[in-house]
């Protein structure tokens, strides 16, 4: 037992301060729902992001991209497809009260074909 | 809080919760650091996830998260709980025994939906599943990823007992080329 | 070593004989490691009493499709002839609702059985009792099927159980403990001796097989991974085989070597996992803190090489969807594997929980060649299978896998195996980094096929058997990941002279998971 116990000594504290600091670096490898690239978004873009989304998080209303954070799975299916018009967002702290807060507007700018 | 009561589609909930939705709402939404800031137990239960969101969770108490020195304990009764976490997409199997843990916890209580499947974004409301869990709970607090990493969660339980603030909202998820449109990814 | 380039039925003397007056078996699809032959109903049972018959046959998946005309149901019998390294499917038209009963002849059958009367309405001869599986008995009539609902269900059987004497029926489930899965115990107990114990596994259900059908392959994928999100890779893999096998894609060498190196990581944190889970089932606190650490270290590796902690979007049809980056394998890997052997170190010298394990949940080598089981479970009850050693392919056929091996059955023999695939999988990934690791090839072609895939999970043979219609959606997937083969076990293990508080160290031992059987 006291192997056990000179091994907790040796090993120190890994645990994580947060949420007095920000998430540890370790985080930035987690994969991330999506930030859009409103100007280079065309609508035959915004649509072959529609059909890749396998959580349907994406549909498109007019010229608005409806984007449904919170059905994201950051797959990551989307990047490959959308060619430069999506790239990782980053975020990890996504947690809400409002389900309404996790869907979002994105405006489809790049229409100049 | 703001998320609709719904009236439970299979469910029956003969709590409070349901007799005046919106005062109950306002009050705990008041009350929630007071009551829950310090020490608050956590029920989990499972409704048809894939083992993984189930994994996270277990991980939050291990040393690397520790969810204890915040306050939080994982206990083995719905009668001792005042949170209840919920993966999954809300297979209708599991309805009774949904329905018997949430009526079984003392008010007040806060439901969280963990995960992606959980949060309507992996199967759609059909014979097997309701598709999402506020569909059959009041849901005080969304916890989205697939599955959330022990960080994110942390951050949604923080969330649920008001000791941090939700930022999602604010964010507009969008960017342009010429630089970030009002948000930057951290 | 070899490497199957020709399409083509070998030469073997187990199946010479078997084919007899029928033709010799085919190759399935566009791989020669799977043949197929038809035989008619009446045949059968002869057929499947020379395989049980046969040392080194085992009886890997039973399932039924539609067949043609879609009112008739084709029965698929697959065996996996380990020592030849190939697999053998059987396939039969029946005519009416009744086939032989296979589980009088071959026993891993049964749950099979009871699986297929749910989804097809067709039924073993005679009239033995049929277990439920999928369909929850509140919702008999509403939950689609892959085929025709059964047309007469038998009332409810629940507790067929006698329980006499001083033995009582205790119902734990389906909410257990903390971050558990939902599962049903049926334990029968006269107070602290499990008399007997059943499992009712159908709460979670959600139809995967049936929401696979008319998708097209590489949407599919994503529900694939999640049916058993800790087996992500191994059943991505096989689905993503059998998909090749049934269009003739190749998966470029170095995209076998990203999938190869997923899945070996994929077994490090799985058995870093099971063993924290034993440590807390023994009650050693200190010893899973340990073991939790090394396993968040290794879900943070899985991160940092593959940009996901439990390696979803890694496996492609026809490739990997994801280049690794292979930096943290030489630096982070060997740190956080050095970290999960010293604790296992000290774990293996702690005669507390070593006395907890040894001799608790025996499996005999008969109970487990009976049951079909497959994985740790089946090494440790000294039955040598190993998917990645005896059905080979890419990049297996090139890395060589020596699989360990354990004799007494119990769960001390299944830690120990833990402990040797822990060291192979560290040393088979710094042998595939070696060799490099590409992405690549991620489509596949509108035609249509039959296919078997395969891949060694860290529970054991992961099966997925798809049939594509000429444009390439999927008419029939089956998916069979380790854990709908092991669990039938669970109630054996159980029953051998074990009390309560064995049950959580037994189900650790076994680390499967529902979500994989309740699929």
């Amino acid at each position: 037992m006291s192997l056990w116990f000179l091994r907790g000594l040796r090993r120190g504290v890994v645990t994580t301060r947060y949420p007095k600091t920000p998430p540890d670096p370790w985080t930035a490898t987690l994969p991330t729902p999506p930030s859009f690239v409103t100007d280079r978004l065309d609508i035959a873009t915004a649509d072959a992001l529609v059909a890749v989304c396998p959580p349907a998080a994406l549909r498109r209303e007019g010229l608005e991209l409806v984007y449904d954070v919170g059905a994201c799975t950051a797959c990551g299916r989307c990047l490959v497809v959308a060619d430069g018009a999506a790239v990782p967002s980053g975020q990890i702290e996504l947690a809400t009260q409002r389900r309404e807060d996790l869907v979002k507007r994105v405006a489809i700018e790049g229409g100049v074909q | 809080m703001t998320s609709p009561v719904h009236g439970p589609a299979g469910l029956s909930t003969t709590s409070s919760h349901s007799a005046d939705p919106e005062r109950l709402a306002d009050e705990l939404s008041r009350n929630v650091q007071r009551w829950f800031g310090r020490s608050l137990h956590i029920r989990t239960i499972d409704t048809g996830s894939c083992a993984a969101c189930e994994s996270e969770i277990r991980l939050l108490g291990a040393p690397h998260y520790d969810l204890h020195r915040l306050g939080f304990f994982f206990t083995p009764a719905p009668r001792h709980a005042d949170l209840l976490m919920v993966t999954g997409p809300g297979v209708r199997a599991m309805d009774p025994a949904l329905t018997k843990t949430w009526t079984a916890m003392p008010e007040p209580k806060v439901v969280v939906a963990v995960g992606a499947c959980a949060l309507g974004g992996v199967y759609p409301t059909d014979a097997f599943t309701h598709g999402a869990i506020d569909k059959v709970l009041p849901v005080d607090v969304y916890i989205p990823g697939c599955p959330p990493s022990p960080i994110a969660l942390l951050h949604g339980l923080l969330v649920a007992v008001g000791r941090l603030v939700d930022r999602v909202g604010a964010q507009p998820f969008t960017t342009t080329t010429t630089g970030p449109a009002a948000a930057s990814p951290c | 070593m070899t490497s199957r380039t020709t399409a083509g039925p070998r030469h073997n003397p187990v199946l010479a004989e078997l084919a007899t007056g029928i033709g010799s078996p085919q190759p399935l699809g566009h791989d020669s490691g799977t043949l197929h032959f038809t035989v008619t109903a009446a045949d059968l049972e002869h057929f499947t009493h020379r395989l049980a018959e046969t040392a080194g046959a085992r009886l890997a998946d039973l399932f039924a499709a539609t067949g043609d005309p879609p009112d008739q149901v084709v029965l698929n019998m697959l065996w996996a002839l380990d020592a030849d390294d190939a697999y053998l499917l059987i396939q039969t038209q029946l005519r009416g609702e009744n086939y032989p009963a296979l589980s009088d002849i071959a026993p891993a059958a049964f749950v099979e059985e009871c699986e297929i009367f749910e989804q097809f309405g067709v039924r073993p001869a005679g009239d033995k009792p049929l277990n439920r599986v999928a369909v929850p008995p509140q919702a008999d009539h509403d939950i689609p099927r892959l085929g025709a609902a059964p047309r007469h269900v038998d009332g409810e059987v629940h507790a067929p159980h006698a329980v006499g004497g001083h033995a009582f029926e205790f119902p734990f489930g389906p909410v257990r403990a903390s971050a558990q899965e939902s599962l049903y115990y049926g334990l029968v107990t006269s107070g602290e001796e499990v008399v007997d114990l059943y499992l009712l596994t159908w709460h979670k259900y959600r139809g995967l097989e049936w929401r696979l059908q008319g998708m097209l392959p590489d949407a599919a994928l994503f529900y694939v991974e999640r049916a058993e999100g800790l087996s992500a890779v191994a059943q991505a893999w096989a689905f993503a085989a059998a998909v090749e096998h049934a269009t003739g894609l190749r998966p470029d060498p170095g995209a076998s070597r990203t999938r190869a190196l997923a899945l070996e990581l994929e077994r490090l944190y799985n058995h870093a996992a099971a063993i924290a889970a034993l440590c807390q089932a023994t009650g050693l606190s200190v010893g899973q803190a340990g073991a939790e650490i090394a396993l968040e270290r290794l879900l943070r590796v899985n991160a940092a090489v593959f940009g996901h902690r439990y390696l979803f979007g890694v496996v492609g049809i026809g490739g990997a969807q994801r280049a690794p980056d292979l930096g943290p394998l030489q630096t982070e890997l060997p740190e956080a594997v050095a970290e999960l052997r010293a604790v296992c170190r000290l774990l293996s010298g702690t005669n507390s929980f070593l006395d907890r394990l040894e001799a608790t949940g025996i499996l005999t080598t008969e109970q487990a060649v009976r049951l079909g089981l497959v994985g740790p479970v089946a090494r440790a009850a000294g039955v040598a299978i190993d998917a990645r050693n005896q059905h080979l392919q890419p990049p297996y056929d090139d890395v060589a896998v020596h699989p360990a091996q354990g004799t007494t059955g119990d769960v001390l023999a299944r830690y120990q195996t833990f402990l040797a695939e822990i060291d192979e999988s560290a040393r088979l990934i710094s042998e595939l980094a070696r060799r490099g690791a590409t992405a690549g090839g991620t489509t596949s072609p509108r035609k249509a096929g039959s296919g078997l895939g395969w891949a060694e999970s860290p529970r054991g043979e992961s099966l997925a058997y798809v049939e594509l219609d000429g444009d390439g959606s999927i008419r029939r997937a089956r998916l069979r990941p380790a854990s709908a083969r092991n669990w039938r076990a669970f109630d054996d293990a159980c029953r051998s002279q074990n009390v309560f508080t064995d049950i959580p160290i037994i189900e650790a031992s076994f680390w499967l998971t529902v979500a994989g059987t309740a699929r």
